[in-house]
């Protein structure tokens, strides 16, 4: 008895000890350090000179021997985060690292032949295996972007490791500056970069637009995408010009900045930025502030084509008047009027631009698509059907303001 | 009272819902936008409709037979031989998707998570798993299952409900879909996905009261169904049909999109992964333990352990070879020719039932 009971501690004692040998014979594949990653924070892609292809290493092909795509060459710049020198918490004691990212990361520039060939070509300079899992922002010239964006968009979109809130962006002139800027406020560049477009979203001053809502608008069938169209300034800050807009994979026309009002102004989006309106029957003028938007999009089949009606309500304040008008319930009145006539106008200008452009960024098309759908599939049924179509569509537009706020006098 | 009949309703509720929650949840919206566009939530309930008019089938023929399993039961209504081939099927379906099921899920962690791991070992592992969770009894595996199902839920549906921040109603109409292809093709596909409920015919074996089968067949497939539903509409809302079509695994595309509130995650694909995981395993191991279960009773063996290691070569091989003359990704669908043989099977054999057991209880 007393033996076996003996055995059976000592198996109990084995067991244990085999338990608690596990996690140190447990290992990992695919394991790989933080430090030995390239971690590429924002990627920039412009039209490479003709000249540089003599500036392309050997890495996938030899020269002249391969029969090479017949598309242009592309120059693509990679931010790269340098390990150790990115500050971890806000005391900045990290790693030493000064603002301007002047030492947090490490731009680098290759050329290629499509965009797998050039990170081939990055990936042969640097010794460390590249990891996109933390690239927040690709910023696209505008020049690559009017010509085509397909095998950019398929690259990122069947890359694993690529976020879908990732930012994409397109930038007028060259993309490059945008990776070697870098603004005094953020340690590292592409934040801040990326803060920019996501501050803007916050304070209205752009839609939600990151990259997997930009590809998921641009494959609908009653919907263009479009990108934050973006130049650099003098201080390496970064200003957002307006939409670059896209039919299809290509960019077909840029808005200006109050033109982006526009838009989420017939998409109903909240908040809205500041509007210097003429006080009527003054020379004087104020500043509103739209604080609510709402709008409703509806249609109606006439003579076998959809005839859109939108209705915008704009809620705000009036935060400022500059010379000595009083404001009183009756200027107020006239205010309201202003604006919307002044608002309705902006938004037909618009829509009417992007119908030239056959880009229906708004989704009117999708109204159909949904609401419609008997007409739809007799009708229209393909993307390019739609593009044709949005061009001649009468889309009505109906701007309502209202005053909420004028602030409060002491007299 | 019966030593052997331990199991609770609840726990064979857990024991379907964790079952059915399996590697197809990732293709899931896809095979439903591939089939009706936006019309894809109206093709799943279709689908589910389907699936749980065969879980009620093997139910009813459970509850007539409260202490036989499909294998024993089917020899007294259509006869031995019949029933023989009959279960042979099933268990070489059984057999056959839990090798495909391995592979999916070894497709996916070798293109998204490990990349440099062959496929062969994450299939092994996972195998490996499940071949010696089989040796224990139904007991313990109704325990492993019971345990997971908490893991399993939770975190779905806590995708779904934050990523609706994304949604666009207007991706949900119209209802009925702007283009159809194949409609009968989209609902037997969604509704193989819900294959897994056939273990209810080895529980109720063991149930403490058989009778209310019923009740956790209709909440394990309520629950697995709405969660399964759920996925479609907001990966659906969140997307939109036409960039569905162009995504391999739309629902884990859904949790990279998704960020918890407050950046305490910015993407969801991670822990989605890492739950998915317990699923799949929960999957492989209800139908490798099917397909055990019923070999072991195809042949009057008392035990199933015997072939819980004689089965993984088979069913290794299988999933290694599966791949690799087709080049293709394999997925549930391959498995519809399958299914129909298995369902005609089925439903002969429930028809049969229904006479048999009449006739028993007129004379």
């Amino acid at each position: 008895m007393g033996n076996k009971k003996c055995t059976k501690t000592g198996n109990k004692a084995k067991l244990l000890i085999l338990l608690l040998l596990m996690p140190l014979i447990a290992g990992c594949w695919d394991r790989s350090e933080l430090d030995e990653r390239a971690l590429v924070l924002g990627i920039s892609i412009d039209k490479a000179d003709p000249e540089t292809e003599k500036e392309e290493p050997d890495v996938s092909h030899l020269p002249g021997q391969e029969p090479l795509p017949a598309k242009d060459m592309i120059r693509l710049t990679a931010q790269l985060a340098v390990p150790g020198r990115i500050p971890l918490g806000p005391g900045g004691q990290g790693g030493g690292a000064s603002p301007g990212g002047s030492q947090t990361i490490w731009p680098l520039s290759v050329v290629g032949h499509s965009m797998s060939d050039a990170i081939a070509n990055l990936q042969q300079q640097i010794s460390s295996p590249l990891f996109l899992g933390h690239l927040r922002t690709i910023v696209v010239s505008e020049e690559i972007a009017r010509k085509e964006l397909k095998d950019i968009n398929d690259y990122f979109r069947r890359n694993p490791e690529v976020r879908r809130t990732t930012w994409m962006m397109v930038s007028s002139g060259k993309a490059e500056p945008l990776m070697r800027s870098a603004p005094e406020i953020e340690r590292v560049p592409t934040l801040y970069l990326m803060m920019t477009l996501e501050q803007a979203v916050k304070l209205g001053k752009f839609p939600q637009d990151f990259i997997g809502v930009f590809w998921s608008r641009s494959v609908k069938k009653g919907q263009e995408g479009f990108l934050p169209y973006v130049e650099v300034q003098k201080k390496d800050n970064i200003l957002i010009q307006g939409m670059a807009y896209f039919k299809g994979t290509k960019m077909v026309g840029k808005p200006s900045p109050l033109e982006i009002a526009a838009y989420m102004g017939i998409k109903g989006e909240s908040p809205g930025g500041y509007q210097l309106v003429k006080i009527p029957g003054t020379k004087s003028q104020a500043v509103f502030a739209a604080t609510q938007r709402k709008s409703k999009i509806d249609f109606k089949i006439v003579h076998g084509r959809p005839d859109f009606s939108v209705k915008v309500w704009i809620e705000g304040n009036i935060n400022e008047i500059n010379a000595d008008a009083h404001l009183n319930d009756d200027n107020i009145k006239d205010i309201e009027r202003a604006e919307a006539k002044r608002v309705q106008k902006i938004y037909g200008d618009l829509v009417s631009n992007t119908q030239k452009d056959g880009s229906d960024i708004f989704g009117f098309g999708e109204y159909v698509r949904a609401k419609a759908p008997k007409y739809w599939n007799r009708e229209i049924r393909t993307v390019e059907q739609w593009q044709n179509m949005y061009k001649d569509v009468s889309v009505h537009i109906q701007t309502m303001v209202r005053v909420r706020r004028v602030g409060m006098t002491t007299s | 009272m019966d030593n052997t009949r331990k199991i609770t309703v609840i726990q064979a509720t857990a024991v379907l819902i964790s079952t059915i929650i399996g590697v197809g949840i990732l293709a899931l919206p896809r095979f439903a936008v591939q089939t009706a566009e936006t019309g894809a939530p109206l093709v799943t309930l279709l689908g589910i409709l389907v699936a749980s008019a065969g879980l009620w089938l093997i139910t009813v023929l459970g509850v007539r037979f409260p202490s036989k399993t499909i294998v024993q039961y089917s020899e007294e209504i259509i006869g031995k031989w019949l029933a023989r081939f009959g279960s042979l099927l099933i268990i070489g379906f059984f057999a056959i998707l839990t090798s495909l099921a391995a592979r999916e899920f070894g497709e996916v962690v070798v293109t998204t998570v490990l990349r440099n791991t062959p496929l062969e070992v994450t299939v092994i592992v996972m195998l490996l798993l499940a071949a010696v969770s089989s040796r224990h009894g139904l007991e313990t595996f109704v325990y492993i299952h019971y345990f997971y199902l908490p893991l399993i839920l939770a975190p779905a549906l806590m995708i779904v409900v934050l990523s609706l921040k994304n949604a666009e109603l207007l991706n949900l109409l119209p209802v009925m879909g702007n283009e159809h292809k194949e409609l009968l093709g989209g609902v037997l596909t969604i509704a193989a996905l819900f294959q897994g409920s056939f273990i209810i015919s080895i529980v109720i074996p063991h149930m403490r009261r058989p009778g209310q089968a019923y009740k956790a067949s209709f909440m394990g497939m309520s629950v697995a169904g709405v969660l399964y539903f759920l996925i479609v509409v907001a990966t659906v809302a969140v997307f939109g049909p036409e960039e569905i079509k162009r995504l391999l695994w739309p629902t884990l595309e859904l949790a990279k999109t998704t960020s918890l509130p407050a950046n305490i995650l910015e993407r969801l694909d991670a822990a989605f992964l890492a739950v998915w995981v317990t699923a799949v395993f929960t999957t492989l191991y209800s139908s490798y333990f099917l397909t055990i279960h019923c070999m072991s009773k195809l042949f009057r063996l008392r035990d199933h352990k015997l072939f819980s290691f004689f089965v993984m070569p088979f069913v290794f091989f299988y999933c290694d070879g599966a791949a690799k003359h087709s080049g293709t990704l394999p997925n549930h669908s391959d498995c519809r020719t399958d299914r129909s043989d298995c369902d005609h099977w089925l439903s002969v054999s429930a028809v049969g039932g229904f006479h048999h057991t009449k006739k028993k209880g007129y004379t």
